[in-house]
């Protein structure tokens, strides 16, 4: 038959999930707030409820990324608790949505939601400036179902505040008709046949950190030396030529359309354009990637926190969350996921970049919490190579 | 009679631009993600901006000075066949140069990315025909991005110069001719210096935004290509150090202030605007 389309491709289309989340949901977003400016932030927060002396609601307020969620999860859900749930997907940018509730969380105004999905980095930062509720782990006995990884991650550890929600990597995508050989490590990044056609992130930590393993540091306890040793070797490849740009999420397009062929990548990225270009591929870099982990974090201004909770208990379970998982096409955050996501989606549960093998899992690590000082330093001393 | 304007400009340009010159001239305290401005008569922001960034800022206004003289060149022509030839196309033609404007900025932006690409037919046909070497490509260059501050820019300076064309008595030309004149003296001696407002309003109004942009060398740039605009956006929105970004921005500012005034005195322009 010639008009059968693969039902799973049709599946992505329609979820089109990392496309939505990390591409459109990143740059387009940016390009807008850059190009419109705070005042556009400023704008969007107006109606989302940021005000002082709400009536208490009667639902579980959840803050998301768009398409970040399964059909009828919600219902199901609502349907075993008894618990009204407004699922909103208003989460587009860690850095916008934080200039929008900060204003209201350190005046200890409600900011509309009673748990929202930020990215390790905003929940360590929300942690530290004191606007975090404490997880009540009696609420939460799945917890357990957690990898241990994550459990005792450093940013974290035994996740006071913070219940990881879908995690992925940061490795390398690259064009296999394009590069014509396979791409192993960082190295080949800096291969003159590419010259041009090669991108980094613009973000620090996703950037830094594999290019810092591939020089032998650590991101345990990233010192300023390492950092900086990773930095100067960015800027002499920059000075080269080598780099073509540094991307926020912006660089599926062009490695897509073959203006890139070697670039920093999001695995979940990658697993959606594999559906379009068989051709591009994901790899951990040898000498190591690094991982990011976005998060449940439950603002001190909820009005309830024991929905919350239940809520997040309700997705700690293996057979609730391999529904997640087979959706968004991520890489779970629970521990023994292959029979439970065989079940719902056996081609998930074979893909290496949704069900991971230990040796893979081992390869790539997840940074610790920087402090707000470190964050900056760091951040400045790479910018001073990206925007310059 | 002035006071709406006053209160006007006193809103929305006097006291944004008193903030931003206090902003520049601070130093960032308490917490780095909820910092708090301190005034403090900090001058290192200036120098720092000028140590850090002078390759950007140089590389904005040699971008800005190409693509506003490469929009006059091609604008003339057009304008003055607009403003004398076209007949009764004109209005047609007038559309047909507004409507790409109808779509927004960025996405036209963008739109070029797709023509310009490395694998692109544009691309190829210039290699096919040797103008570009084998591994060349247009994309994240310097000529992309003039190309694309040219294309989004170039409506503020056709529209400018059909006005000061369109305005010239067309009996003035009959007159030289009547005494003689060839086409290239009336033109250089009568219509040129009559389109002279519509130069300058149009150079200006190209030349500033262009030197500012930041979305051309995002999306259109490479490493080699970024200019002011996007050292700034940068600094306000990532580094959030916000007293660097205003000091650039200051900078920015002054700099295009004392190239319009240069500019103003070079064309001895002041009774023409």
């Amino acid at each position: 038959m010639p008009n059968e389309i693969d039902p799973r491709f049709l599946a992505r289309l329609a979820s089109n999930r990392t496309s939505r989340r990390r591409f459109i949901g990143g740059s387009a977003a940016a390009a807008a707030a850059a190009v419109l400016g705070p005042a556009f932030l400023a704008a969007c927060s107006s109606d989302s409820g940021g005000g002082g002396d709400e009536e208490a609601s009667d639902s579980l307020r959840i803050s998301n990324w768009p398409a970040y969620m399964a059909p009828d999860f919600v219902k199901g859900f609502q349907d075993k608790e008894g618990i009204t749930v407004d699922y909103k997907e208003d989460l587009n940018d860690n850095e916008e949505w934080f200039a929008k509730v900060k204003e209201p969380l350190q005046r200890k105004q409600d900011i509309g939601s009673d748990l929202a999905v930020p990215t390790t980095f905003m929940a360590v930062r929300l942690q530290q400036l004191g606007f975090l509720s404490e997880l009540n782990h009696a609420n939460i006995p799945n917890i357990d179902n957690l990898r241990p990884d994550l459990l005792e991650a450093s940013v974290d550890p035994g996740r006071k505040f913070s219940a990881p929600y879908m995690s992925g990597f940061v490795g390398l995508g690259y064009n296999r008709a394009a590069t014509g050989r396979d791409i192993k490590g960082i190295d080949d990044l800096w291969d003159p046949a590419f010259k041009g056609r090669v991108s980094l992130f613009s973000d620090t930590q996703d950037a830094l950190g594999m290019i810092m393993m591939s020089q032998g540091s650590s991101i345990d306890k990233p010192d300023e030396a390492s950092v900086q040793k990773a930095i100067d070797l960015v800027r002499e490849e920059k000075d080269k030529g080598q780099i073509r740009r540094f991307t926020g999420n912006d660089y599926l397009d062009d490695l897509a359309a073959g203006n890139l062929v070697v670039a920093q990548a999001y695995s979940g990225d990658v697993v959606q354009l594999q559906a379009d270009n068989p051709d591009v591929q994901f790899i951990i870099p040898e000498s190591g990637g690094t991982t990011f982990v976005d998060t449940m974090v439950i603002p001190n201004t909820t009005q309830h926190q024991d929905w919350a909770e239940k809520w997040i208990n309700y997705i700690y379970d293996r057979a609730n969350y391999a529904k997640l998982v087979s959706f968004v096409q991520y890489i779970p955050v629970l521990s023994d996921m292959t029979d439970e996501l065989a079940k719902v989606d056996p081609e998930a549960a074979k893909n290496p970049l949704i069900n991971p093998p230990k040796e893979m899992l081992a390869k790539a690590k997840g940074w610790p919490a920087l402090s707000d000082e470190q964050l900056q330093k760091f951040n400045t001393a790479y910018a001073a190579v990206t925007g310059a | 009679m002035i006071a709406p304007a006053l209160i006007y400009l006193g809103i929305f340009f006097v006291w944004p631009i008193i903030s931003l010159a206090m902003t520049s001239l601070s130093t960032a305290g308490g917490s780095v993600f909820l910092p708090t401005m301190k005034f403090s008569w900090n001058f290192g922001n200036y120098t720092d901006a000028f140590s850090h960034y002078q390759d950007q800022i140089l590389r904005s206004f040699l971008y800005a000075i190409v693509a506003t003289v490469v929009c006059l060149v091609l604008a003339y022509p057009l304008a003055y066949v607009i403003a004398f030839k076209a007949g009764r196309y004109k209005n047609l033609i007038l559309g047909l140069v507004i409507l790409p404007f109808f779509v927004t900025f960025l996405i036209r932006t963008i739109a070029w990315k797709t023509i310009l690409a490395d694998d692109g037919w544009v691309v190829s046909a210039l290699g096919a025909v040797g103008l570009l070497p084998s591994d060349g490509r247009l994309l994240s260059t310097s000529w992309a991005v003039i190309g694309g501050l040219i294309y989004n820019w170039i409506i503020f300076m056709i529209l400018p110069l059909y006005v000061s064309l369109e305005k010239i008595d067309p009996r003035l030309i009959e007159a030289t001719k009547d005494l003689y004149s060839s086409n290239t003296r009336s033109f250089t001696k009568v219509i040129m210096p009559l389109s002279m407002p519509g130069v300058f309003a149009g150079s200006l109004l190209v030349f500033i935004p262009a030197a500012g942009d930041f979305i051309n060398a995002s999306y259109l740039g490479s490493t080699q290509t970024t200019m002011i605009g996007n050292v700034i956006q940068q600094q306000f929105l990532v580094v959030k150090d916000y007293p660097a970004a205003a000091a650039l921005s200051m900078v920015l500012m002054v700099i295009i202030l004392v190239g319009v005034l240069a500019y103003t005195r070079a064309l001895g322009t002041e009774d023409l605007v």
